[in-house]
Formats: structure tokens, sequence, C-alpha cells
């Protein structure tokens, strides 16, 4: 019997290492192959197949690899976690590169396929449900590029899923990540001493540990059942909450500014996000994990506020936090 | 005390609050955590401006009156019981309420109380909660399920989500019930609690039997409940719908203090308050399908509408005035 292959992309972002890593642990080095720009670490053993997804020729280039490694699995993990200046280039590599990814996987004969998606493809909206299910209609601001992209790529996976029924493709929606090694967007507002508040609003936010995004992978790759899934924690947290847990300052900003002043700092490229963003932090985007649950089997070991607490362990090591308080 | 219809005295409503030493220990825990807050203020100014210093007063400051874990809608219980006392004034000296019939509710397990809705402001929802909390031998807590309206209001919603409010809509009440919580829901929504008030005490169309098929669909019992005293605390005689649709408010009313008086005008007037509870109306037999009949639904929508009308018509044959009942 030939050794059927795991092939994992986007092992330079923190949560493919993360997927590359744990996969290592459980199964021969050789079953695995990374597909990356970058190098994974030597240490793991795992073989290495350059490529650029976005190049023009891409697609071919993959065909082969998957071919010649025999892959029967693919983890496509090469999505940005943060907005990026030149959105051109995330174009390229998060929707066509989704496009050319699943057009070799299918040519290739590829089995089954797992996407990374992000909760906020939802788009956080004033009358948004208090829990968003997979079935619900996929809204966010046409404006954001960084969250346009991600939907596209959703909208190449659907459309592969229904011309190739045989190959099972799994989406994992992940909410906003906060953890040791995470930096984005999201966590960057807490890198600073005094923050931002909308006033009168103080949204329920979902924070998830990266251990659990890894598992939520492990039982998606060994399950495939296709379509998508929630991969939430166990509890939301409000905003304000979390800011005080960590020990910021928040200054209430009125809505109507806070757009026109993220719009600024980011062109002035101060900014962590454009202005549209600022939805994010005034509406709800929880998601439900009841899905995930009954059919992958998967539970968050960790709750919204585990996962700020590591992340600010993770930032500020020596920083005293406050004790975790017995539930009332 | 069981199935009487009386008027419950006022003892048994000291007698069945919180037990003493419970409370006792919120009022000095949330005492404890002010003090620190402010002893860590003084630190701070003693010290120069100091961020950090300042940010753990400001830190110590929210955590004397909120929880740090809070339930999936935001409910925070340290919150609420750090409010309530204004709320219990409004209940005890302001309205003066007398809650009949509490017993009703079931001690435990999933139910459904469905009220009639008045007063401008969603005052009666929390006067609702208090009765059921206070009165109510097992001392239920009662979700209420908030129209849009308010639960989506700046400033409002956050508020109303830590005290235990929930958005009302299908999928939110079925979560709270299968989960066995005691579930309070308006169905006359916007119709009823910005009814002018030539039109109080008159309930409004059911909306379309949502609440029904809620119930229907978790196998809880309705309990119908109906409120008196709550129509006439803001006495909406006129409207200017025009001013409040671009602040994004549905109804923006005239009564006879406000926008006279300005902010005085928000006071609500002091009536006297009744809230009475009925016989709970099993659900379970008809089954979850039930909720896809919709003649069914519409037929016991109307059974519950008629039910709380004819207790508030009761009551309001009873009430000699307006102010003192």
């Amino acid at each position: 019997m030939t050794l059927r292959r795991t092939a994992v992309t986007g092992i330079a972002s923190l949560l493919g290492s993360r997927v590359l890593r744990r996969l290592a642990e459980v199964r021969p080095p050789e079953s695995l192959v990374a597909i990356d720009i970058a190098a994974p670490p030597d240490a793991l053993g795992v073989r290495h197949r350059a490529l650029d997804f976005t190049e023009p020729a891409s697609d071919q280039r993959l065909l082969e690899i998957l071919r010649e490694e025999e892959v029967e699995t693919v983890v496509h993990a090469a999505f940005f976690t943060s907005p990026r200046r030149d959105s051109g280039y995330a174009h390229e590599l998060e929707s066509i590169g989704t496009l050319n990814l699943l057009a070799a996987a299918a040519a290739a004969g590829v089995e089954r396929v797992i996407v990374r998606s992000f909760t906020a493809v939802y788009g956080a909206r004033g009358h948004n449900p208090n829990f968003l299910t997979e079935d619900h209609a996929l809204q966010p601001e046409p404006r954001l590029a960084w969250v346009r992209d991600k939907l596209e790529a959703e909208q190449h996976a659907v459309s592969f899923a229904r011309r190739y029924p045989g190959m099972p493709i799994t989406v994992l929606r992940f909410a906003p990540l906060f953890g040791p090694g995470v930096h984005t967007f999201y966590t960057r507002i807490f890198d600073h001493r005094v923050v931002p508040l909308l006033m009168g609003y103080d949204p329920l936010v979902q924070l998830l540990h990266p251990d659990d995004a890894v598992e939520a992978f492990v039982a998606a790759i060994e399950q495939a059942p296709g379509g998508a899934f929630n991969v939430v924690p166990t509890r939301p947290i409000p905003l304000l909450t979390a800011y005080h847990l960590a020990a910021k300052i928040p200054v209430f900003v009125p809505h109507p500014v806070a757009y026109a002043a993220a719009d600024l700092m980011w062109a002035a490229g101060l900014g962590a996000a454009p202005g549209a963003f600022v939805d994010y932090v005034r509406y709800l985007f929880v998601a439900d994990g009841e899905k995930a649950r009954r059919r992958l089997g998967f539970v968050a070991r960790h709750s919204s506020r585990d996962a700020l607490t590591a992340y600010l362990r993770y930032r500020h090591p020596h920083a005293a936090l406050r004790p975790v308080e017995a539930a009332s | 005390m069981r199935g009487s219809a009386k008027v419950v005295p006022l003892e048994p409503r000291g007698r069945r609050r919180a037990p003493a030493g419970e409370a006792e220990a919120h009022v000095r825990e949330t005492r404890d955590g002010f003090l620190v807050a402010l002893a860590r203020v003084v630190e701070a100014g003693g010290a120069g401006l100091d961020w950090a210093r300042l940010a753990e007063a400001w830190s110590a400051f929210y955590f004397a009156w909120h929880s740090e874990e809070v339930d999936e809608f935001g409910y925070d219980p340290k919150f609420l019981r750090t409010i309530l006392p204004f709320f219990e004034f409004l209940y005890t000296m302001w309205w003066r309420v007398e809650a009949s019939g509490v017993d009703h509710v079931p001690d435990q397990g999933s139910a459904l109380l469905v009220a009639n809705h008045s007063g401008v402001l969603p005052w009666d929802g929390v006067m609702i909660n208090l009765a059921v909390r206070h009165e109510h031998p097992a001392r239920r807590e009662c979700r209420m399920l908030a129209l849009d309206m308010f639960a989506l209001l700046p400033f409002l919603a956050p508020l109303l989500a830590q005290s235990g409010a929930v958005r009302a809509n299908q999928e939110n009440g079925e979560r709270l019930l299968r989960k066995g919580e005691l579930v309070g829901v308006f169905p006359e929504g916007v119709k009823g609690v910005g009814k002018p008030f030539k039109d109080r005490y008159r309930l409004a169309r059911f909306g379309r039997g949502g609440f029904v098929r809620l119930a229907l669909r978790t196998g809880s019992p309705i309990v119908p409940c109906a409120v008196v005293g709550a129509e006439e605390i803001h006495p909406k005689v006129a409207s200017m719908d025009w001013l409040g649709r671009p602040l994004g408010l549905p109804y923006l009313p005239i009564t006879p203090t406000f926008p006279l008086l300005g902010p005085l005008g928000v006071i609500p007037l002091p009536t006297k308050w009744s809230i009475d509870f009925a016989d709970p109306i099993p659900m379970a037999a008809y089954g979850p399908e039930g909720a896809e009949d919709p003649i069914l639904v519409n037929r016991l929508s109307e059974q519950v509408r008629s039910t709380i009308q004819h207790m508030v018509d009761s009551r309001l044959a009873r009430r000699r005035s307006v102010w003192f009942g």
C-alpha cells in the first residue's frame, strides 16, 4: 500500500504551523507535505514543496506536486489574519489561490479538503441573531477587502463541492484567535494602554484559543464531513469586560467619530485596519458551535476569557493578572 | 396560600426575599469592591499620573459591580444584584405592586410567561421579573424577551443584556426554554407598549402567534399574566413620532410631563400596580408538531389573549383609584 499524504498550505502562519506540528506528533513525518513559500523547521522532518499561490501557473505546479506526493488530504490555511495595504496581493493569494488549489485538488483526485475561514465572513450587523448558525447568510460589509476575499474563497469552496461531490470540502469558520503567538489586527487593540470603546455599545465577542483551533482542524481532518462549521470558544465575553481584565483604560468614542478616526489612522499608516472594521467592535458576530459539536465531536476547552488570559500572559509575562474569581 | 386569588399581604414579600445572609454578603462584597477601587484611585493620584495604576483602579471599580464571566447572552447576575435595589424601591414604594397567584408559575422547568405590554418604557418587564424573583417560593429568575427597539438601542442594549433580558426572537426563546428557564414575553410588542392613552387596557393583536409556536415546540406551559397600573405611568396623549424616527425610535410620546418638564418627564407616575398570574395552560399534549398547525396556533393565541384581557378587565372592575388601587 502506498503512503497517502496530507498536505498543509500556509505553514508560515501561526495556525498552519501549529496544525503541521500537531500532525507531525501523531503521524509519521513522511506522510506530511508542507506547501508554502517558506520552509517548515527542519526538526519536524516534514517534506517541503515550495510554491507561490500568486504565480500565474500555480495551479499546474500544484497539480504536479499533489500527484507526485500522492496527496489524499489538503489542509488549506494560507490566509492573511489581518487586513493588508496591498489588497491586490491578498486577493490573488486568498481568492484566486483558493480557486487554484481547489481546481488542482479536484484534478489530482484529492479525497478531502479542509479550508480555513473566519466567523467575520458573517459580517457584524446590528440585526445579527445572538448565535449565527452555519446556514445564516454571509453578508459582510462589501468595502472590506480582507473579509471579501475570505467570502470569495468560501464561494469557490461551495461551487467545487457541488461540482465534485466525491471531494468533501470542509470549511472551518474560526472565531478571532487570541492566545500565545497570535498577532492580528484584533489582538493589536490590546497592545495599547488606552483603548477605544464605542459609546453605547458593548458587544459580546468570541476569542478562540489557538489550541482549540488546532484541535478543530484535527477533528475536521479525521472526519471530513464537508460543509461549513463554526469553531468557537465555550463562552463569549463583553468587550468592556475584556478591556478591564486586561487593565486597559477605555476611552468612549461616539461611533461616527470612530469610523472617521479609524479611516484616518489607516490612511496615515498608524491604524491596524480600515474604518469599516469598527462594525466588529460595535455589533455582534457571535457564532454557534453546535454543528461542530454534533458532526465533528469538537467542543472548545477554553472560554473567551481563557484565551484572553493566555494572550495577556504571552504578551506581558511579568505583569500581574486578575485572579480568576470563583463563579458566583 | 396556594390557589388563593386574594391579594398577597405585604409581610410574606419580606419573608420570601433572598435570605438575609446572602443579601448582606452581596452588599458587603460590593461595598468592599468599591472601597478597594477608591483606595486604588487615591493611590494612583498620589503616585502622579501613572497609567498602569489608573487602569488598575478603573478595573477594580468595574469589577466591584460586574462579574468577570457572563452567560452566552451576556447576563451578569452581579450587575443585576447591584442595580436591583433601585427597582425594588419602585416595586415596593413607588408602584406598591400587588402580585397575586405567583404560585401558578411552575417551581422548575421551562415555562413561558405571557403578559400584556404597556407604559411606553418597558418597566412592566422589570416588575414582573421582580414579582417572580421575590414572591415565588422557588425565587425563580425570569428571562425577559425584549423587543428589538429596546434590545438594539445604543446604551440600553448592553444594560438589558447584562440584566438578563434577551432579544425577542424564536431562536433565543427556544434556546432559553430548552435549558429549562422561565421566559417572559410580551406578544403585543410595539403595538402594546406604545399604544395611546385612549386605548389603555385594550390588548392589541398578539403578533402572529410566535409565542405559541415557541411553547408548542418546547412543550413549555404558558402562564398568562396581567399587569394593571402600567398604562397610566406615562400617559401617551399624543405623539411626535416624526421627531423620533430620525433618532431610530419607533415612537416618541407626548405625555403630561414629557417633554414639558424635560428630563424630569421621564419619571413615571406613581400609580398603583397589580400583577396577576393565572393557571398555566399546558402545551405538551399538542406535541411539537402542533407548531406547524396555524389554526391551532391562532386558537391558542386567542385563548391566551382573551384570558389576559379578562384578568385585566376583572382587576379594573375592582379598582377604585388609579393611584391607590
